[in-house]
C-alpha cells in the first residue's frame, strides 16, 4: 500500500458495467518527504505522476489516504473488474521517524 | 520483495474490513549499503518489527490474502522477515 493525498475527484457518464456507481479520486502519491511532514504536507511536495483511484470508504479531497495498486486492486469485487488502484484506508494518523544512520 | 527499513507506523480507523486488527507498518526500500530506493511502502505486520529494523517485504497478494484470511482482501505487501545479518556475520 502507498500513500497519497486526494487533490480531485473524478466522475464518469459513461463507464464499464463493472465500474457504475463507484467514486474515483485523484491521488497524490506520497513522496518521502511528505511522510515526514504529515498528514498536513502539502500535495504539491510530490513529484510523482497523480493516479485515479477507486474508493469505496468515501474520502474527502485534501484527505491523506493508502491505496493499493497491481492485480490485488480488484481482489474486492465478485465480478471481474478493469481496476488496478483502490483506497483500503483513511488514515488517521501517521507516525515516522527517518532513519539517519 | 524488498529489503526495507522500518520507517514508522500508520494508524487508520476506516479501513478495508480485512486489514481490521492489523499493525501497518511504513517500510523504506533500501539497498544492500541502505541507500533509499524509492518512495516508501505501508505493510501490514504480523511479526512486530521495530522502529528502523531491516524486515523482508513482499507483494505477494495470495500470500497476503492468506494471511488476513479474507479472498477478497486488496492486501497486497507484508512483513516476511526481520532481518538479522546482511552478510554472514555482520550483524545489523
Amino acid at each position: 500500500m502507498k500513500l497519497g493525498t486526494v487533490i480531485g475527484r473524478v466522475t464518469l457518464s459513461r463507464a464499464a458495467d463493472s465500474l457504475k456507481g463507484g467514486r474515483f479520486l485523484l491521488v497524490s502519491p506520497f513522496s518521502r518527504e511528505q511522510f515526514a511532514a504529515g498528514l498536513n504536507a502539502p500535495a504539491s511536495m510530490s513529484k510523482d505522476h497523480s493516479l485515479v483511484v477507486y474508493d469505496d470508504l468515501g474520502a474527502d479531497v485534501k484527505q491523506v489516504i493508502g491505496y493499493e495498486e497491481g492485480r490485488e486492486a480488484a481482489q474486492p469485487f465478485a465480478q471481474p473488474t478493469p481496476v488496478d488502484a483502490i483506497n483500503t484506508v483513511l488514515v488517521d494518523e501517521i507516525y515516522y521517524s527517518p532513519w539517519r544512520g | 520483495m524488498l529489503l526495507a527499513r522500518v520507517e514508522g507506523t500508520v494508524v487508520a480507523t476506516r479501513k478495508h474490513p480485512s486489514l481490521q486488527g492489523w499493525r501497518l507498518v511504513i517500510c523504506q526500500p533500501i539497498g544492500a549499503s541502505g541507500q533509499l530506493e524509492g518512495a516508501p511502502q505501508v505493510a501490514i505486520d504480523s511479526l512486530g518489527a521495530g522502529m528502523h529494523q531491516q524486515v523482508i517485504i513482499s507483494s505477494d497478494g495470495l500470500a497476503a490474502r492468506q494471511a488476513v484470511g479474507d479472498d477478497r482482501s486488496p492486501v497486497r505487501w507484508l512483513v516476511i522477515g526481520i532481518v538479522d545479518e546482511n552478510s554472514p556475520g555482520k550483524r545489523i
